[in-house]
């Protein structure tokens, strides 16, 4: 039993706002479970901090139900819960100075790789470190999720427009360090 | 190739979207690849970020979640009472500053007459016909204050109250 059924006609006002009606225990646990591993994935990845991304995952989800989530069906809600997360990095990048993300300098965000046990972690960490946060975000949602360009500006909010080249030039520089990283590591006995 | 890309970059891909590359593709596009640096870089990417997402979601520590979805519940319910508590709160304020004006303009227009407010205040009940209503109302002007403040207050709260209503209504 929801509290709306304690308190009916509470929110009647926003009656024209609501998209879809809030989800009940049972279907949010089913869509959590299809859900949550992807999300935390992209938080841990793109903030390189598992224990941010536990918090940022967990307020994620809490903003989840509390917002008109999209009736369009999963695919939707599962894009709208990519972008409240988005916005929760980004709200957490800019708290410690009061600066806009694009000047905060990329050694800010380098935070120490702590459980780079796995092969992709091990390839893919130190590369992803030396990346824009930016430019993680659009790599982890274009080559890890699949999202199109459309997609992507939907997310993060950036113009559908500049996406193409965004993530180009994102792709050719962290292909770069991929392979020098390869080769380093084949230098290395 | 083009500026930013390569005309077979699509192609390249969909066969690493649905998990065809490189064994189920055919063997003049894995060439093409291999010597294109755009589809190059794109299956190199590619590969590396959905070797990196499988695992991370493997690492992953889940939750439950009954206590997310208990918590959004609550905080769902506090911005709802948040939102009604604000024009309660409102309407309030506005009656009490009502009463407080009547009782202050009541009093200044009364102040400069000798008393003659008070052989007012005796007279109220029996203008307004409360003993019809209530025939053993006292008639002394102490005894008949307790009634007159509360009238009063009555008003200016139910001037608020329709304020409020009006205010809801817009």
């Amino acid at each position: 039993m929801s509290w709306e059924s304690v308190l009916p006609n509470m929110l009647a006002g926003d009656a024209k706002a609501v998209a879809c009606p809030p989800m009940e225990s049972e279907e949010f646990a089913g869509f959590y479970e299809r859900s949550a591993r992807a999300l935390w994935a992209y938080l841990a990845r793109v903030s390189t901090d598992p224990a941010l991304a536990d918090d940022l995952m967990q307020e994620s989800y809490v903003r989840f139900l509390g917002a008109n989530r999209p009736a369009e069906g999963e695919v939707a809600a599962r894009r709208y819960l990519f972008r409240i997360g988005t916005n929760l990095l980004r709200d957490h990048w800019r708290r410690p100075r009061q600066a806009s993300i694009e000047e905060i300098p990329e050694e800010f965000f380098q935070a120490p790789d702590e459980s780079g046990h796995s092969d992709s972690r091990a390839v893919l960490g130190p590369a992803m470190m030396l990346m824009r946060p930016r430019d993680r975000q659009l790599l982890w949602l274009a080559y890890a999720e699949g999202y199109s360009h459309r997609e992507i500006a939907e997310i993060t909010g950036l113009a559908s427009a500049s996406i193409r080249l965004l993530l180009f030039r994102a792709r050719h520089k962290i292909a770069r360090l991929l392979r020098e990283q390869d080769v380093n590591d084949r230098r290395q006995p | 190739m083009t500026l930013f890309g390569c005309a077979r970059e699509k192609e390249v891909a969909e066969l690493l979207k649905l998990g065809q590359w490189p064994h189920a593709c055919p063997a003049e596009l894995r060439a093409h690849a291999g010597a294109c640096r755009v589809c190059g870089e794109l299956v190199l990417v590619s590969g590396a970020f959905q070797r990196a997402r499988t695992e991370a979601g493997a690492v992953a520590r889940l939750e439950a979640p009954g206590p997310l979805w208990w918590r959004a519940q609550l905080r769902r319910r506090n911005a709802a009472i948040e939102r009604i508590r604000k024009p309660i709160l409102g309407a309030e304020i506005f009656a009490l500053t009502i009463t407080l004006l009547v009782a202050a303009g009541f009093l200044a227009s009364q102040a400069g007459k000798d008393h003659g407010w008070l052989s007012w205040f005796e007279e109220l009940p029996k203008a307004l016909h409360f003993e019809a209503l209530w025939p053993s109302v006292p008639t002394s002007f102490e005894s008949n204050l307790w009634l007159v403040v509360p009238v009063l207050a009555i008003l200016a709260l139910l001037s608020g109250v329709v304020v409020y209503f009006a205010a809801e209504k817009q």
